[in-house]
């Protein structure tokens, strides 16, 4: 097992534990979380991929280390954006639940419904 | 090609919304109001001369326009390029986003005590910031460029959904987020799969190199299910409804119109222009099985809504359904050795005049919420009186998501129902065909509600400036009046396109 | 040139003044010159050269419009029936509220009905028949009450129904026709040799039977034209229900034998025919039984086509346009006289009410009147066999229908017997009742269909008097038995709709469950992932 292949492999492991946390953790926390571990499995995939254009020959393919670079920043905000929506969900409710929504869409809608 | 000025204007179609933000943010609360009109303003004259130019080169070479950023050639530096479908974007996009800015002008007004400009600062700078992520995603020529672009578009929206700051609003801004990073995240696995493979990103490209194999497979997959996710094909639209009629009026009408559109059209250059090779019939019908799934449920459960700003966020899960309709037909044209251009000229005339028409709908629905104090479709007595305009442009923008003629909603549909008979796909037709009877219940009972007389002496809540009613109804009239198209002299669609039958080879 | 302009005013005219209607005053202010706005389309149908025609449009993209010989027979007096019609609305409405919106209907009705007896191809007639059906729903809306609402949303969504068939067809037809042309002519011509045939028939009169009222697909008609006011139902009843005989006319290769879709169109034709003067009979609303009348007749001239079809004779289109310009005349005027007559006390009621009686008997093809020189033109077709019994059959039935709805007409005069019909009302029935049978005399030999000897020998005679003697004597009998009449309910297989939608909010709560379920987070991530390796496998496919 070369080490591209090792870093191939623990890639995927970590984006399966994201997924993982992902689909059972219903804090919304824990789901900034998790996407953040699937994020890092696909930035190490990435650098797994530049290190095998090293092994090729050349001294490490540099696109996908500028491209890496943008993806975490890019990651780096999302997280912050919904850190920030978190925190100012719990300011208004006192709860971050994400379970229920408009409550208000499903009534009883006999009543009002229009013949047809 | 040799860059021309036309070109440069790519470069600015991008660069001068964000630049508007920038300013804005500098500038601060007062005036970012001033900032955002002046900046579409100019943004309009530049993708004006985008399309003038574009439409001299159809009639000439005929090549898509292109930009190469730095001077630096891919696959190292980036290219920016706008073809046929690009340039009709830009356009459409450009319409909707002046016209909102037209609405939004009364609705988003800086508070002159200085204490509240929360709200319109965030409107003014996220609308600037949707424009350019969308120009961005229209012209990028890579994939990563269009990564980063589309999550700058779901940054932009997310604060647009929970522009009120409810509590309800949060939570559904929240979730759009989550989910939309989830979507985001699988299509940069899929564009990592396919660096790994092929070494490069540039769409042209790529589109030489890739081959029909399992780790181009699975990474279209990927990345065509996570821009799935973010653009709410049924049953992935778990953040559209309660996100699109929580935001006020002028926002749900660019997140309806426009912001699901993004992620629509890199499905389309994915399948069209990186992998048509790698498609294959069956998935495409995949697709469209997704499609007709949501035109059915979505038509159906908005016809349950009492809110009107609901039925209407149901009525685009359903639309969003027909813009992945004309994937198995463009195709199947194909594969039988046919000219798929119909299809494709169906699914993009489908695009913008939904997005017209949805814009329209939205921003009347804002008006009409003004103007009861509610948008309960129960009650709707009156507003014919107070707005007869905004009543006329719901029906107009109906007239058209029903695909009525002259409508463009009419032009598409029959360029697509006679791709589905000809490429013997007529269940997709019947699907076509059954979501406009659907749509037709729920646009006359709005319509007719809104025409039944006020009580006697009853006043408007409001009372509604005239030009936001024009705007209404320019946006509506531009999405009927769109099969008018018909009589353009240029097929402006195939700009700078390789026709799919030629990419593909012979199977 | 002189065409061109008339062309152009016909549609012009009653399109300028819909646009015209944007301002609320203006729209007032026309209803009194509704009736000037059919005029051109008469006046183009009376002077016109043969197969006149005008497009309008550049080489990508043209609109035809053309004067075929069954387009302006229907034409012409389709344009005479508007505008009386049209002098009637000023007395009939003059103390309404919904002035307005009357006249806006009524010109987009008007504008979508000029357009679509002239277009000559297949995109203008879809347009116009959508504007058509669009304001003829406006115009049912204009009623009283929930029931105008109930009938206008039945009505909208039957004829949205019949333009998606007629889409489908359409575009298939389009499909057909040679170097990508649109016209009509072209693409009917090129149907027989299409391979797609039996599909874009059996799509087309699907459509055009919904329009046409055929029963199952029948029960919007009653309802509509009960629901309306009464000049718009005098248009309805007379002018719209045209739209699809006139459109199996112009779509269906009549000259070319097809009989395993002529028998089936001529069995629902002829079923229909009989099944509407049933109903009619349970009736107690004039409008509703004259309504039902159209239902049958109608469903009569479907018959007409479906024999035409079966052995390919060339003269059908115009027997049936012949056929059809009586009914509307008749039936226009027949509405007209429902209002006049409300209006009417007792002791003046003969004048109004003689006129009623010939022309209505005239239906059931009464000797001299114009009925019995539409049943003799449309004889020939129908042969002597079962259809030619049938359609003898369908005369006693209509005379009898008619007789029922003259006595309802006589329980429904003015309370006060000396109260007399406003003029604005009386002289356009009156002038009605007199086109209905000169109009077709004279068309009878302008066109020509045959002799007059022909239809002056005594054997014609007798062919249009026995079938109304026996309806008399039938009525006679039905007197004794009326009160085991059944009342069946207007629009009576509309019931099914009604448990239909039942049916149709279960269908509803569960798709709402579904929309609830699928948007769980769980769920929807689950969701994401199958996709995902469905689209694989369906890559590897």
């Amino acid at each position: 097992m070369n080490t591209a292949t090792l870093f191939g492999l623990c890639a995927s492991m970590l984006i399966g534990l994201g997924l993982y946390g992902l689909l059972t953790h219903p804090h919304p926390l824990r789901k900034i979380l998790a996407l953040n571990v699937i994020g890092s499995g696909i930035f190490l995939l990435f650098g797994a991929i530049a290190f095998r254009g090293a092994a090729a020959g050349m001294n490490a393919d540099p696109v996908p280390q500028a491209l890496l670079i943008t993806g975490i920043v890019v990651a780096f905000s999302a997280s912050a954006l919904a850190v920030a929506l978190l925190l100012r969900l719990f300011e208004v409710t006192g709860d971050v639940s994400l379970a229920n929504e408009d409550p208000a869409a499903h009534k009883d809608t006999s009543k009002d419904r229009p013949h047809d | 090609m040799t860059e021309s000025p036309a070109s440069l204007l790519l470069v600015l179609a991008v660069l001068l919304p964000f630049t508007g933000v920038i300013f804005g943010l500098l500038i601060g609360g007062r005036h970012v109001r001033t900032v955002a009109l002046t900046t579409v303003a100019l943004g309009l004259a530049v993708i004006g001369g985008i399309v003038w130019h574009a439409l001299g080169t159809c009639s000439g070479s005929g090549t898509a326009i292109e930009y190469v950023l730095g001077g630096w050639s891919p696959p190292l530096g980036i290219r920016l390029r706008a073809d046929g479908l690009s340039v009709l974007m830009l356009l459409a996009v450009a319409v909707v986003i002046s016209l909102v800015s037209v609405y939004a002008h009364a609705d988003f007004a800086p508070h002159d005590s200085g204490k509240e400009t929360r709200a319109p600062l965030v409107f003014w700078l996220m609308l600037l910031a949707i424009w350019g992520s969308l120009n961005l995603v229209f012209v990028s020529g890579d994939l990563f460029t269009l990564y980063v672009a589309l999550e700058l578009l779901t940054f932009a929206g997310v604060p647009l959904v929970a522009l009120d700051g409810r509590g309800e609003t949060l939570r559904a801004a929240l979730r759009y987020l989550l989910f939309a990073l989830l979507g985001s995240l699988l299509y940069l696995l899929g564009a990592v799969l396919l660096y790994g493979a092929y070494g490069t990103l540039d769409i042209q490209l790529l589109s030489q190199v890739v081959r029909p194999e399992a780790l181009s497979w699975a990474a279209l997959a990927l990345m065509t299910v996570g821009l799935l996710a973010k653009t709410a094909l049924f049953p992935l639209h778990i953040w559209l409804p309660p996100a699109h009629a929580g935001a006020p009026a002028a926002a749900s009408a660019l997140l309806s119109a426009l912001v699901v559109k993004g992620s629509w059209f890199l499905v389309l250059r994915l399948w069209f222009d990186v992998m048509p090779n790698v498609v294959t019939l069956s998935a495409a019908q995949l697709l469209a099985a997704l499609g007709a799934a949501a035109i059915i449920v979505g038509n159906i459960v908005a016809l349950r809504q009492l809110r009107l700003k609901l039925l209407i966020a149901y009525s685009t899960v359903a639309q969003i359904g027909y813009l992945f309709l004309m994937f198995p037909l463009a195709f199947g044209l194909a594969f039988a050795g046919m000219d798929s251009a119909p299809a494709l000229t169906g699914g993009m005339l489908q695009t913008i005049s939904h997005a017209l028409a949805k814009a329209a709908m939205f921003l009347a629905a804002g008006l009409i919420y003004l103007t009861l104090g509610h948008d309960r479709i129960s009650d709707l007595r009156g507003v014919a009186q107070a707005l007869p305009m905004t009543v006329t442009a719901l029906a107009l923008a109906g007239a058209s998501l029903i695909g009525l003629p002259p409508s463009g909603g009419f032009l598409a549909k029959w360029l697509l129902l006679s791709a589905a008979l000809e490429s013997g796909q007529w269940w997709w037709g019947a699907v076509m065909l059954l979501g406009g009877l659907l749509t037709s219940v729920y646009v006359f009972i709005i319509v007719v509600r809104s025409l039944a007389p006020a009580e006697a002496g009853w006043m408007p809540k409001t009372r509604v400036p005239q030009y936001q009613q024009m705007a209404v109804l320019a946006l509506a009239l531009s999405a009927f009046l769109l099969g008018l198209a018909a009589l353009s002299p240029v097929d402006l669609v195939q700009l700078g396109r390789t026709p799919l039958s030629l990419l593909r080879g012979t199977p | 040139m002189m065409t061109t302009v008339l062309f152009i005013l016909a549609l012009g005219l009653p399109l300028g003044a819909l646009l015209a209607c944007t301002s609320p005053a203006l729209r007032r202010a026309l209803l009194p010159w509704l009736w000037l706005a059919p005029l051109p389309s008469l006046v183009l149908a009376v002077l016109a050269e043969p197969n006149a025609a005008w497009s309008l449009g550049n080489e990508q993209f043209a609109v035809h419009f053309a004067l075929d010989r069954p387009g302006r027979i229907l034409l012409g007096v389709a344009a005479l029936l508007w505008s009386v019609a049209g002098m009637y609305a000023v007395t009939w409405l003059h103390d309404q509220p919904k002035q307005g919106s009357f006249v806006v209907t009524w010109l987009m009705t008007l504008t979508g009905c000029v357009g679509v007896f002239l277009a000559a191809d297949l995109i203008s007639f879809y347009f116009l028949l959508a504007v058509l059906s669009v304001g003829a729903s406006g115009m049912v809306l204009q009623g009283k009450g929930e029931d105008a609402l109930r009938a206008s949303s039945i009505y909208l969504g039957l004829a949205l129904l019949a333009e998606s068939f007629l889409l489908a067809g359409l575009v298939l037809l389009a499909a057909a026709a040679p170097n990508d042309s649109l016209l009509i002519r072209d693409a009917v011509a090129a149907l027989p040799s299409s391979s797609n045939r039996e599909l874009t028939m059996t799509l087309l009169l699907i459509g055009l039977g919904i329009k046409a009222g055929l029963v199952p697909l029948h029960f919007w008609l009653p309802l509509a034209h009960g629901a309306a006011p009464m000049p718009s139902s005098a248009v309805l009843g007379g002018v719209i229900v045209k739209i699809g005989m006139l459109g199996m006319i112009r779509f269906l290769p009549l000259d070319i034998a097809a009989p395993n879709f002529g028998l089936p169109l001529a069995a629902i034709g002829l079923f229909g025919a009989l099944y509407g003067v049933a109903i009619g009979l349970t009736q107690q609303n004039p409008k509703h039984i004259l309504a039902y009348s159209s239902v049958s007749q109608m469903s009569f001239l479907a018959a007409v086509v479906g024999m035409g079809l079966t052995t390919g004779a060339a003269g059908t289109a115009v027997a049936v346009a012949f056929y059809a310009a009586h009914h509307l005349l008749v039936k226009g005027a027949l509405f007209l006289a429902v209002g006049v007559i409300a209006r009417t006390g007792r002791r003046h009621l003969l004048p109004m009410l003689l006129p009623a009686a010939v022309i209505a008997l005239g239906l059931g093809g009464l000797a001299l009147t114009g009925g019995a020189l539409t049943k003799y033109a449309a004889k020939d077709l129908l042969g002597d066999g079962l259809a030619g019994t049938v359609a003898m059959i369908s005369s006693v039935a209509t005379s009898l229908l008619m007789l029922h709805f003259l006595r309802t007409l006589l329980q429904n005069t003015h309370v006060d017997s000396n109260a007399r019909p406003p003029n604005g009302l009386a002289w356009p029935w009156l002038i009605m009742a007199l086109a209905s049978v000169v109009v077709p005399w004279t068309l009878y030999l302008v066109i020509p269909i045959n002799t007059l000897s022909q239809a002056l020998a005594p054997s014609t005679l007798w062919d249009g008097l026995w079938p109304v003697l026996l309806g008399v004597v039938f009525a006679i009998g039905l007197e004794r038995w009326r009160h085991r009449l059944p009342r069946i309910p207007t629009g009576d297989v509309a019931v099914v709709l009604y448990t239909l939608g039942r049916a149709n909010a279960a269908l509803g709560v569960w798709g709402e469950r579904l929309d609830n379920v699928t948007r769980r987070w769980v769920v929807a991530t689950m969701t994401l992932i199958t996709l995902a390796i469905l689209f694989v496998w369906e890559f590897v496919r």
